[in-house]
């Protein structure tokens, strides 16, 4: 990426299909899942998809063979949805996100949302109810969870690819699975399992 | 983890908040091997509180990783293979 780029030789052509088809091409799957669970919408995961592995492909030489291919493309997937598709998702307007982060940091909500969600309740959700719970959530708890439950990655390459001192991530995926939780306690609820 | 007897556990944690970053931080593999002996033999075993969330947290990311990826369309794939086999060829 441009703040990060460093000297070196660029890559010859051959190279640069290497690196693009061994290193970059095999996190299609995640990237795209990513985009998806951002924008919420096929088509525009779809360009948002498109868009990144052009730019990885341009930013190539950027890149620093045998680091972590995948943290770089996420951190460029990220970087273009804020610029280009956050302004025309089709999100309900924002809530302003400070708000939201003190308002769950105090511990009286943190009490009360400590939910009675059981292990048995959340066995019986086989259908999109945990998709939906996640999507219902504000984006940027929605892509803590993607980022760390589903694609595994460290509190300080979180860090990195959002932008966020690791304090934040750490309160900020806490935060995240508590309306998880929350969410889910009340299909649960839905479900008719007692949760109090 | 070992079966510990459930009627012994205390019914009530005194430092949830406490427990439950912590044992997030194990769950992520963020915490040291020191914090992870130490909270899972010294606390967890001991609190029902904080076993349940446990297996609850194991619980949700398991149903996150199988309900919740999409792969990617395979025209994408092919779509993004030409492009840059167009531009290594400019």
């Amino acid at each position: 990426m441009e703040s990060e780029e460093i000297q070196r030789k660029p890559y010859a052509d051959r190279e640069k299909e290497n690196i693009f088809n061994g290193e970059f091409m095999p996190h299609i799957n995640s990237m795209y899942n990513f985009a998806y669970r951002l924008t919420l919408d096929r088509d525009d995961s779809k360009d948002l998809v498109q868009d990144t592995y052009m730019k990885a492909y341009r930013f190539i030489d950027s890149f620093q063979q045998g680091t972590n291919a995948k943290a770089w493309l996420f951190r460029i997937l990220k970087n273009s949805f804020i610029n280009d598709y956050r302004k025309k998702s089709k999100e309900p307007s924002k809530v302003d996100y400070q708000e939201v982060e003190s308002f769950y940091n105090s511990e009286e909500v943190d009490r009360q949302i400590t939910p009675d969600l059981r292990v048995e309740a959340l066995k019986d959700m086989i259908g999109d109810e945990i998709s939906n719970a996640l999507n219902s959530l504000d984006v940027d708890f929605r892509t803590v969870i993607i980022l760390c439950d589903l694609e595994g990655f460290k509190y300080d390459e979180m860090a990195k690819i959002l932008d966020i001192p690791i304090g934040t991530v750490r309160s900020r995926l806490h935060r995240a699975r508590n309306l998880l939780k929350e969410k889910l306690s009340e299909y649960a609820k839905q479900m008719g399992y007692k949760t109090a | 983890m070992s079966n510990p007897d459930l009627s012994k556990m205390k019914q009530d944690c005194e430092s949830q908040r406490e427990c439950m970053e912590m044992l997030q931080m194990i769950i992520d593999g963020e915490a040291t091997s020191e914090q992870k002996e130490h909270f899972l033999t010294n606390h967890l075993e001991q609190c029902m509180p904080c076993y349940k969330s446990y297996h609850l947290e194991v619980t949700i990311r398991q149903l996150l990783k199988t309900k919740c990826s999409k792969e990617a369309p395979q025209e994408l794939v092919d779509s993004i293979k030409a492009k840059v086999i167009q531009n290594l060829a400019q």
